[in-house]
């Protein structure tokens, strides 16, 4: 039984660490390419709130995320829930390469206007990991 | 009876009953056979990564809704995507293309396939289901208490708020449950 | 009791009888649920009436509406008779059952033409779809209204008529429902067209 438990503990240890490693291993390149990532900056960016120049709208990352990221978000034209951001409430976050790229893509588009630069992609990603 | 009147009126039957089917066929708009086709609304999504790539924001609206010049189009314009950005990686992109005109309403013999391609002329190229003249005619005995004013549903493009089985390809009357007023039928 | 078996309703008239039965409960049960197939139905619904129309006139004896066919006074005349127990026997329909055949074949006509309305305006399909392709929503809608509303006269109808043949079986003592099904009336050799047979003043 004893055993049982180690193993299962050392499994969920593990897989904790595999999954912070594909965020991790962004930032390590990010790295590597001489930037460093700030955390307190990343948190700010995903605050402010941006002006959509062709419709004057207000965006911001919570706009679709909400204020608390450990809740679930609501798309705020489909209204589509969308599942918490946190890690550490879903572990699906910060999984895949494929769709960390997807979604900078995308949403830097939509709430910021232009694609992310290296610094706040890396900024983001090191706040988010910490949730 | 005599001979001859059992030869007359066998031969009439049988030339009515097949006329009538007959007129029931109609294929010119579509490319496969009428008979054996499915009673069921619209074939169910089979290619996962749509599902995924596109069912984020929105429920993953069946190919089988849309005729595939419509999917041409929203699929090169998913950067400003209904104002959204909806871009993909260009490899993703062209499968899933590919998927959705395969997969369109001209070529899926499913009764919401066939109904739409019917109701739509060759130049139309509707971008949203919901305002398709099949689909308006479907739902515009709805009042608007009941979807754009009920808070929990707000929008015809959120099928799967009321159409409790959308997901499966099945958009059956018997199964509208609408927030707020429960089953809803003709 | 001398009674003596006649032959009173063709082959074709008895297919045609039972295989509207059995399509029209099959389009009743189906509506929109299997909707090709209530679709068919109704197609083949219409190839039976015009069948039935054809038929009316060219078929044999008691298949033909000249024969049982008759004035909204007789009707009345006779209905009077059936509630006074007095209502004379009739080889062929009577004359309620003559009326019923009218009222029956009038709404399956207005059902299936009316759905085939529907069937184009709301889904696009179908022999009228090219008719009704510029229709309003409202319109459409009221296409389905109709429809549904001579569907569910139809099986009125019909129940109006189950309950007509079992009047009629119970006061002149005969299973009219077997004669629908063999064809064949078992009746009092001294009745009129008996005797006519037997004289072979008509044939059978």
């Amino acid at each position: 039984m004893k055993r049982i438990i180690l193993i299962s503990a050392a499994m969920i240890f593990t897989s904790n660490l595999v999954h912070a490693d594909v965020a991790d291993e962004m930032l390590a390149k990010f790295q590597q390419q001489g930037i460093q990532a700030n955390a307190q900056a990343g948190e700010s960016l995903w605050n402010k709130t941006f002006t959509d120049h062709k419709t004057a709208q207000q965006r911001s990352c919570t706009s679709c995320h909400g204020n608390n990221l450990n809740h679930p978000g609501e798309h705020a034209k489909t209204g589509k829930a969308i599942k918490p951001m946190a890690p550490s409430v879903n572990s699906q976050r910060l999984t895949e390469r494929k769709k960390i790229n997807k979604w900078f893509k995308r949403n830097c588009k939509w709430t910021i206007g232009r694609e992310c630069t290296d610094q706040e992609k890396a900024d983001l990603l090191s706040f988010l990991s910490t949730l | 009876m005599k001979f001859s009147n059992t030869v007359l009126a066998t031969t009439l039957i049988s030339s009515f009953l097949m006329t009538g089917c007959a007129i029931g066929d109609e294929d010119e708009y579509r490319d496969k056979n009428r008979w054996g086709g499915s009673s069921l609304d619209v074939a169910p999504i089979s290619n996962a990564s749509y599902k995924e790539e596109c069912g984020d924001c929105h429920m993953a609206y069946q190919p089988g809704f849309l005729p595939a010049r419509s999917w041409e189009q929203i699929m090169v314009s998913l950067e400003d995507h209904f104002g959204e950005n909806a871009e993909l990686d260009s490899e993703t992109q062209q499968q899933l293309t590919k998927y959705l005109t395969d997969n369109a309403a001209e070529h899926a013999n499913y009764k919401r396939s066939n109904a739409m391609m019917k109701s739509l002329s060759y130049k139309d190229t509707p971008l949203r289901i919901s305002e398709t003249r099949y689909f308006i005619r479907k739902h515009d005995e709805l009042p608007k208490r009941v979807v754009e004013d009920n808070p929990e549903v707000k929008s015809f493009s959120r099928c799967e708020v009321c159409h409790t089985e959308a997901d499966m390809g099945s958009y059956n009357e018997h199964q509208v449950r609408i927030p707020g007023f429960g089953q809803w039928e003709d | 009791m001398n009674t003596q078996k006649i032959k009173v309703w063709d082959p074709l008239l008895r297919i045609f009888h039972w295989a509207l039965v059995t399509l029209f409960l099959f389009a009743f049960i189906t509506e929109d649920d299997f909707l090709d197939l209530h679709a068919i139905a109704g197609y083949l619904i219409v190839g039976l009436i015009a069948f039935r129309l054809i038929w009316g006139v060219i078929g044999p004896r008691h298949a033909r509406f000249t024969d049982f066919v008759k004035s909204p006074t007789e009707v009345k005349a006779y209905l009077k008779d059936v509630l006074l127990f007095r209502a004379k026997h009739y080889m062929g329909h009577n004359p309620a059952g003559g009326a019923m055949v009218i009222a029956l074949l009038v709404s399956i006509t207005m059902t299936a033409f009316f759905g085939m309305l529907t069937y184009g305006a709301m889904e696009f399909s179908g022999p009228l779809a090219g008719m009704v392709s510029s229709v309003g929503d409202n319109i459409a809608h009221s296409f389905e209204e109709v429809h549904e509303f001579f569907a569910n006269f139809t099986l009125l109808l019909v129940a109006l008529h189950v309950v007509g043949v079992m009047v009629a079986s119970l006061q002149h003592h005969e299973n009219l429902v077997r004669s629908m099904i063999n064809g064949y009336k078992q009746i009092e050799a001294s009745e009129p067209e008996a005797q006519a047979i037997n004289r072979n003043e008509v044939t059978q």
